[in-house]
Formats: C-alpha cells, sequence, structure tokens
C-alpha cells in the first residue's frame, strides 16, 4: 500500500473511525496552444491530491488537501472526523463490500509518456497550418490546441480493498473562423483518444472547416412544424442533459424528471440507451467506481421502457438494491452518483438513408441553451444553428430558430437513430448516432 | 503568516530565469474551503479541504510556457524552476508586457473570518432557510439548502522584482426549491453572496431568500407556456446582466480581441450600443463577488469604463495583451488557480443606470416579454448570438404586466441587441456568478438597471396571439 494511505488508515482508526477511506490521485498535464505558427502558451504539470471519508456512528465525514505533508495528512484526518460529527446519521452511509474488479486493459497508453514534446507542439501547428488552408474563407483559427494528461487514481479502505487504476486521454481542439463580407462565423470540433497517435488530424480539420464556412450567410426561417434531424453531437448534447435523471440520488431526493418512472414508456421503442463503464473506445472507462467497486454495462432504457438507475453504495442501500460502479468524483468531492459513457445504441440506417426521409425539415449541428434546460421538469428552449433540409439534402444554413418542449416528449418523438455513432463530452461521455424526430415546432421569424 | 519565504520567492525566480527568459513570475496559492449541505431537511455534508500550490510563468519573447506544482518544498520549487527552464520555448514574437502600474490596495475587510464560526451556526442558518421554504406551500416537494465559503490567499512575485499579495474571502447562501402540482414541476433558485465575512448573515435573511425561491417556484405552477415570437423584451435588473456580460463583455477581452474572433474588433471610438448604453467593469467595488486589490497578475484593479453613451472605449486587458496591443493594463488578468495561466476576464460588469422607472418602461410598453429573472445562457463570441432561459417572465400587454409565462428563452445577437436597447432603469443592482472560460471559472459579478430592448426573438412553447401554432 501506497505510506500515504497507510498514514491515514492508521490515524483514522486511532482517532476512532469505524471505517475509513482514502482516495489519492495524480496525474500529468501537457497543453500546447498555437497561433499563427507560433507558440502561444504551453502548460506542463504534475499534480496530485488526496481525499478522505471516515465513518463514525453511521455519520461521513470527509475532507481533502493538495497538501500531502505528515502534519498535513494528520490535520485532514482529525478534520474529516470532525466534519462527520455534524452531519445526520443514516444506516446507508456505509462502504461497499470488497470485490475484486476484472482488469481492463488499454486504458493508458504506454507509448504517450515517451513522447517528445515536439511531436506535440507539431501536431497543433499542423492543425492550424491545414485549418487556415483547406477554404478561402477560413484564413485564421480561434484556438488551436493539442492537450493530453495521464491520471492515476488509488482507493485504500478499512475494509481491505487495495485498489488502482491508470488512464491516459489526447485531444486535439479547433476553433476555426470563416468570413465573408463583415460576417464571421465560427467552426468547432474535437478529435480524441488515448494516445496522440489516434487523433484524427485530417478529420478534425475538415470539420472545424466545414463547421464555420457553412454557416456563412446563415438566416432566420419562418416558424414551422417539420421533422427535425439531430446531429449526433447535438443528440449526445440532449443525453447529457438527461444523464443527471439517471441518477438514484436524484430520484431519492426528488430532482429526477425519471423519478417513479421504472417500467413505463419514457422513449420511442426505437431507443435503448446504456451507461456503460467498460466501454473499449469510452474515455470514462474505468475498472472500479470512486469507491472501488466494480464497474459495469447498466441497461438504463431498452425499447423505450426505463429499466432502472444508476446507484453508488450509499443510493443502493438505502433502496434496497445492488450499486451499479456508478460512483463519480475527484479527491476534492465525495462519491457521487453519475454516468460514466451514457450511449444511445445505433440502427442500421446510414445518415444518408435517414436524410432521405425528410422532405423539408432541419437538421440541426449545434443546439444552444442547454445549460439553461430543466432537469427536473425536463422543459427546454434552447437556439439551434444548422441547415434546411430539403428532399433529403441539406441546403441554406440556418440560425436564431428556437426550439420548445420536454425531454421525454422529446425522446418519445423519436422515429429513427441512424448507424454512426460518435461520442462527446456532455456531462459524462456521451455518445449518440444521427436522430431523427416526427416533428417539432421551430420558432422563427 | 507569509505563503513564502522572501529568499525562496527570489532563488526560485533566479533559477528559472536560467533560461535566458525574459520574464519570469511565481504564482503561490493557499485556499480553505467548506461547504455545508442540508436536503430532505438533514445536514447531509459538511466537507472542507486545502488547496495549496504554485505556478511559475516564464516567457520567452512572444511565448508563454507555465509549470505548476503542489509541492512547495524548498527542494520542490527549485526542481519546478529547473522543469520550467528547460520546458520553456523560445517563441518567434517579440517580448511585449504591460507594465505593472497603479497603487494597490488593501485586501477587502472581513469583520469576522467565516473560519472563526463553527458549522453549528451555520446548519442553524441552513435549517431555517429549509423549513422558511416548506412552509411557504404544501406544493414545496424538495429544497435543498447550501452554504459556501472560501479563503484564498495569493502571492505574485516576477523576476522586475514586484511582490504583491491578496486576500479574498467569499460567503454564499444556496437555496433550490422545487414545486410539484399534479405531475406537473417547476423549480427556482437564488445564491446571493458576496465577498465578507460570516457578519454577511446579519443583514442577509437566510430565510428570506429561502421564502423567494420557494414562492416563485409555486407561482411558476401556474405559469402558462411562453408564446414564440418576435417581442420586446424588458429585463430585470440585478442577474439580467448576464445577457451584458456573455453577449458582449466576452467579446471586449483583449485575447478573442487580438485574435480578431469578435465582432468589436476595430470599433473602439464607434457607436456599438444605442447611446443611453454606458457599460463599465469595476474590480474595485467594496465586497463585490468579483472585486481584487490586484489581479492574478499583480495588478491592481480599476475602474474601466467600456462603453460610454453607446461609444466603445475600451477591452479589457491582462499584461500579457496589454503589452502585445501596446495598451495600459486595467487589471483583469485573472486565473482559477494556481493550475492555470492568466487570462484576461471581467470582474464586478454592469451597464450603469438611466432615467426610468421599472414602471415606466412597463408603462411604455404595449405588448412584449417581461424577463424579470434570467437563468442560465450561452453565447458564441465570434457571431455574438446568444440564448438565455427566463426563469421569470410575464406578457407585458397594454402597458400593464399581464400572466406568467414559463419556459421562454430569449434568443439575439449581441451587438445588434445593444443597438436596440431603448429604455435604461434607474434601478441598478448587481449579482454574484461564476464566469466560464477556457475551462476556468472564476468568481464574477453581472448587473444592470431595468432595460428595454425594441425587439427580440423568443422562444417558447405557447401559442402567439392569432399565430398558426401549435404547441
Amino acid at each position: 500500500m501506497n505510506p500515504i494511505g497507510e498514514r491515514v488508515l492508521a490515524r483514522c482508526k486511532a482517532r476512532g473511525a469505524e471505517d475509513a477511506e482514502v482516495y489519492i490521485s495524480r496525474g500529468t498535464e501537457f497543453t500546447v496552444r498555437v497561433y499563427k505558427g507560433e507558440i502561444e502558451s504551453l502548460v506542463s504539470a504534475e499534480s496530485r491530491g488526496i481525499g478522505v471519508r471516515t465513518f463514525r456512528e453511521h455519520r461521513v465525514g470527509f475532507s481533502y488537501s493538495s497538501d500531502t505533508d505528515p502534519a498535513a495528512l494528520d490535520g485532514l484526518v482529525d478534520e474529516a472526523l470532525e466534519n462527520g460529527r455534524f452531519n445526520h446519521d443514516d444506516e446507508a452511509n456505509v462502504l461497499p463490500q470488497t470485490l475484486a474488479a476484472d482488469p481492463l486493459p488499454g486504458l493508458a497508453s504506454p507509448a504517450l509518456g515517451r513522447l517528445e514534446p515536439q511531436r506535440k507542439i507539431d501536431f497543433a501547428l499542423e492543425m492550424e497550418r491545414r485549418a487556415t488552408s483547406l477554404d478561402p474563407r477560413v484564413r485564421r483559427v480561434g484556438d488551436a490546441v493539442y492537450s493530453d494528461g495521464t491520471g492515476h487514481v488509488e482507493i485504500y479502505n478499512s475494509r481491505g480493498l487495495q485498489a488502482s487504476f491508470e488512464r491516459t486521454v489526447a485531444y486535439g481542439v479547433l476553433e476555426t473562423i470563416a468570413e465573408q463580407d463583415s460576417e464571421m462565423q465560427s467552426g468547432f470540433a474535437f478529435t480524441h483518444g488515448r494516445d496522440m497517435e489516434e487523433l484524427d488530424l485530417a478529420g478534425v480539420v475538415q470539420e472545424a472547416v466545414e463547421n464555420a464556412a457553412g454557416l456563412l450567410g446563415a438566416k432566420p426561417v419562418p416558424t414551422a412544424i417539420v421533422p427535425v434531424v439531430l446531429h449526433p453531437h447535438a443528440a449526445a448534447m440532449i443525453l447529457g442533459v438527461l444523464a443527471s435523471s439517471f441518477s438514484a440520488d436524484a430520484v431519492i431526493k426528488r430532482r429526477s424528471l425519471l423519478a417513479g418512472k421504472v417500467g413505463e414508456n419514457v422513449a420511442a421503442p426505437i431507443v435503448t440507451i446504456t451507461d456503460d463503464a467498460r466501454l473499449p473506445e469510452g474515455l470514462a472507462s474505468r475498472p472500479f467506481d470512486g469507491e472501488g467497486v466494480p464497474a459495469r454495462r447498466t441497461e438504463l432504457i431498452a425499447g423505450g421502457v426505463l429499466k432502472g438507475y444508476l446507484h453508488n453504495t450509499y443510493t443502493a442501500k438505502r433502496t434496497n438494491s445492488a450499486s451499479t460502479g456508478s460512483a463519480v468524483r475527484s479527491y476534492k468531492s465525495v462519491p457521487e452518483v453519475g454516468v460514466s459513457n451514457l450511449v444511445l445504441t445505433p440502427g442500421e440506417l446510414s445518415r444518408d438513408a435517414l436524410l432521405a426521409r425528410v422532405d423539408n425539415g432541419v437538421h440541426v449541428s449545434q443546439l444552444s441553451g442547454l445549460n439553461t434546460v430543466n432537469p427536473v421538469s425536463g422543459e427546454f428552449s434552447l437556439g439551434l444553428t444548422g441547415h434546411w433540409i430539403e428532399n433529403g439534402k441539406l441546403t441554406r444554413p440556418v440560425k436564431e430558430l428556437t426550439v420548445a418542449g420536454n425531454v421525454i416528449a422529446l425522446m418519445q418523438k423519436i422515429v429513427a437513430v441512424a448507424d454512426d455513432l460518435r461520442f462527446m463530452f456532455a456531462g459524462g461521455f456521451c455518445g449518440s448516432p444521427t436522430v431523427l424526430i416526427e416533428e417539432l415546432t421551430v420558432g422563427g421569424l | 503568516m507569509p505563503l513564502l519565504d522572501q529568499s525562496l520567492v527570489d532563488s526560485v525566480i533566479k533559477r528559472a530565469l536560467r533560461s535566458g527568459a525574459d520574464f519570469v513570475e511565481l504564482f503561490v496559492e493557499r485556499k480553505r474551503n467548506q461547504s455545508i449541505s442540508v436536503e430532505e431537511s438533514k445536514v447531509q455534508r459538511v466537507s472542507s479541504g486545502n488547496d495549496l500550490g504554485a505556478g511559475l510563468r516564464i516567457i520567452h519573447q512572444g511565448t508563454v510556457s507555465y509549470i505548476y506544482t503542489e509541492d512547495l518544498s524548498e527542494d520542490g520549487l527549485l526542481k519546478t524552476a529547473d522543469l520550467a527552464a528547460q520546458v520553456g520555448r523560445r517563441g518567434g514574437g517579440r517580448f511585449a508586457f504591460g507594465e505593472l502600474v497603479g497603487a494597490p490596495r488593501q485586501p477587502q475587510r472581513i469583520e469576522v473570518p467565516p473560519d472563526t464560526v463553527g458549522p453549528a451556526a451555520k446548519i442553524e442558518l441552513l435549517l431555517e432557510a429549509d423549513q422558511a421554504a416548506r412552509q411557504v406551500s404544501g406544493a414545496i416537494r424538495q429544497v435543498a439548502v447550501g452554504y459556501g465559503q472560501s479563503a484564498q490567499e495569493v502571492l505574485v512575485a516576477t523576476s522586475e522584482g514586484t511582490r504583491h499579495t491578496d486576500s479574498r474571502t467569499r460567503v454564499r447562501l444556496m437555496v433550490h426549491a422545487v414545486a410539484e402540482r399534479n405531475g406537473e414541476i417547476q423549480t427556482a433558485m437564488e445564491a446571493p453572496g458576496m465577498q465578507r465575512g460570516f457578519e454577511f448573515f446579519d443583514e442577509t435573511s437566510a430565510a428570506e431568500y429561502a421564502r423567494a425561491a420557494a414562492e416563485r417556484a409555486v407561482a411558476l405552477l401556474d405559469a402558462a407556456p411562453s408564446p414564440a415570437g418576435q417581442m420586446a423584451v424588458v429585463v430585470g435588473n440585478e442577474f439580467g446582466g448576464v445577457l451584458f456580460h456573455e453577449a458582449c463583455g466576452h467579446g471586449l477581452e483583449a485575447d478573442f480581441v487580438g485574435k480578431g474572433s469578435t465582432v468589436f474588433v476595430g470599433k473602439i471610438g464607434q457607436a456599438v450600443a444605442s447611446p443611453i448604453v454606458t457599460a463599465i467593469d469595476d474590480g474595485t467595488m467594496p465586497s463585490r463577488w468579483g472585486t481584487l486589490a490586484v489581479d492574478d497578475e499583480g495588478v491592481p484593479t480599476r475602474r474601466n469604463v467600456l462603453i460610454q453613451d453607446g461609444i466603445l472605449v475600451s477591452y479589457m486587458y491582462d499584461r500579457l495583451r496589454a503589452g502585445q496591443q501596446n495598451h495600459p493594463v486595467t487589471g483583469n488578468g485573472r486565473r482559477q488557480s494556481y493550475q492555470h495561466l492568466p487570462i484576461p476576464r471581467m470582474t464586478n460588469t454592469f451597464i450603469a443606470a438611466g432615467a426610468h422607472s421599472v414602471d415606466d418602461i412597463i408603462a411604455a410598453t404595449p405588448h412584449g416579454l417581461y424577463a424579470k429573472k434570467l437563468g442560465a445562457g450561452q453565447v458564441d463570441v465570434t457571431s455574438g448570438d446568444f440564448v438565455f432561459a427566463v426563469t421569470e417572465g410575464y406578457m407585458i400587454e397594454g402597458g400593464r404586466i399581464g400572466r406568467a409565462v414559463r419556459g421562454a428563452t430569449i434568443v439575439g445577437n449581441g451587438p445588434r441587441a445593444l443597438h436596440r436597447i431603448d429604455m435604461v432603469g434607474n434601478d441598478l443592482k448587481l449579482a454574484p456568478g461564476t464566469c466560464g472560460k477556457e475551462g476556468q471559472g472564476v468568481p464574477v459579478s453581472v448587473g444592470q438597471p431595468t432595460i428595454r430592448i425594441s425587439e427580440l426573438t423568443v422562444g417558447g412553447t405557447g401559442v402567439a396571439g392569432g399565430g398558426a401554432m401549435r404547441p
């Protein structure tokens, strides 16, 4: 065991904690931002921190610190125990049963640590160079960033748990600026993987340029009731909004719009949604959760029917069910309930075949104001940008449109899902294919 | 207790300079946080923590390198300085950096440091607020209340020989109420906060804020869905200022300006708003959420007029962009923590008060939406397009406030909306918030008096008068 973990657990016991848990994380970060062929800034760091949970008479105490000096560690334990005195006692406050998690190979790329910084810098420079030479209307970038990191997590508890894993991530982020007459539009795209080698440089450039240039000349259109096609990213963002409602904690505290709906049709029969913490390509994949409980795949909605919720040890105990290994946290927080890789299962239709089903409608590439959606009532009113669809083809760009409704009603109106699954970070690592919604009121002029 | 010995500060900077850098800056931060939450009328969580770390910024010509660490021992810091010297890269650009000018001001005065008050008094406050909210109506089905405090100490030392410190103590209350009737759910929240000690709660009634949130959640149950369409929009004071912050303020930050990615580039001296609009960013206002004695680069904060009578006067700068764009510093260089590079950020940003009372503004509006409270929003800095949720809204008909509406959003373009402000109220108020940019969250104030925008797109599910839409 890590000597820090050992010291902390020993002190917890000496100070009267019946049970205790130490969460230690350390990581590295490398980020380079370029502009006009030069490095604008470069960040490089190693970072660490520790969080302690104590259990005494069913009261949980918590405290964290980035200072791992022995004196600071002792203070940390005392503070956690003192905090715990004020919390209410609840029999559901327990450590999980200690179970060994199956290893999950491939989460960390050993090659990343050996990669020369210059190659990362070159990646960012190349991204900018290509982005400004593909389309005459795109001659500048707003942002061109390469970033990678490693994260190492260790959890120890007084029930004998000793678990650790490492994960790496690399990504490229590109924001281009398209100009025509006096109009400016920005286009955003990103590429991600566990290593620089997995990044799709050509793809991210193409997409950022198309996103910006494709919106030039976008205009509002009159209000209409039409079929709506959501780009995988737009649909994934909606999944992200729904994510918090799958939490059993939100259900218990009556903050979930899915509360009391297990067994009900909360989406169209074509909709199946899973949370899969062991998905090979999922950037949120992990062998165990923030309490050390083995990670797994949980079906949340199958054939449109709500199957259940996500649990950590506390919510499982409180509702007499089993943990789904869904405790999420950093060293600065206690384990909350959250999604890992949340996926809307793709269908068999190609994106083109899905679009071909629309004679007159709107294709949404960007939804704005998702942070305004009420996660409790599910009511939303969003701004949308994209293209008009005529006879199955994207035509003129449109903007300043609004669409309003309820997330559940929206899920119930999904009539087709394509086969082009794509992921993005949206309150979890959310993946969705292109989605066709039967009909919505799209507000405009 | 000083954050770091002077002699150690000096040797770290000296060591990092060995790389031949033009400039070295050491930022040291210690932050103590405490948070308490009450849900289901029970104390769910008392937690606390310490952040302690340092960041070294090295500039070679135009290129910035940054290394941070949690190891503040002499060995650790010198190792970091060596690493910084090694990682630091020589750029091709010219080194230009805004000169550090202005007299440092005193940190905010704190009467009762919140760390000296035990959890019991804070819990009492929260339980009182919880009860107050629940007593508003039987329709209140859940209440969550929270208390948060933080005390941040910073030291900024540079190779120019400057040393600046600041200390920032903040306390905040959060109330979230959920109302339900016949399966219909509505929520509302209040979150007052100041840079004060625990004395803040001598004048601020937690119970009153809790009641206000609960009453609003219940009132929303009776609200009709908002109609969609183009109309005049009266935006309420206080947090309504988030509209200016997001849709215009970010566009006036010098990093976006330097990259030419905002609509305000090259518009200094030009009319960018209606002549009744004056907008200010003021980092000096006593006790405000975004106030600083010195910014996170050691620059004393100032009151910066951004727009005077509709004319664009100034952008907001950090030292790097001030140097690059040959402009004096404005005290807007901020960072979330020692793990982040400083970038141009707002402090307390608001539209100045005008002549009209709210009653005048409503009475002068034949038809429109009164967006009394705004919620979250989103903006595209490049195009200036924005979307905001209206969390408390009413229709205005014939110069009178009519039925309450829910689910409304306002959608538009920042620069266009600035030109369409045709009435400015006299009821300026500020509200605290956390502003996010490039993954960094910093505390700011937003604010404005009640204003009227002559025409904006309103989104909602309801049926507009005479419209052909169905819900």
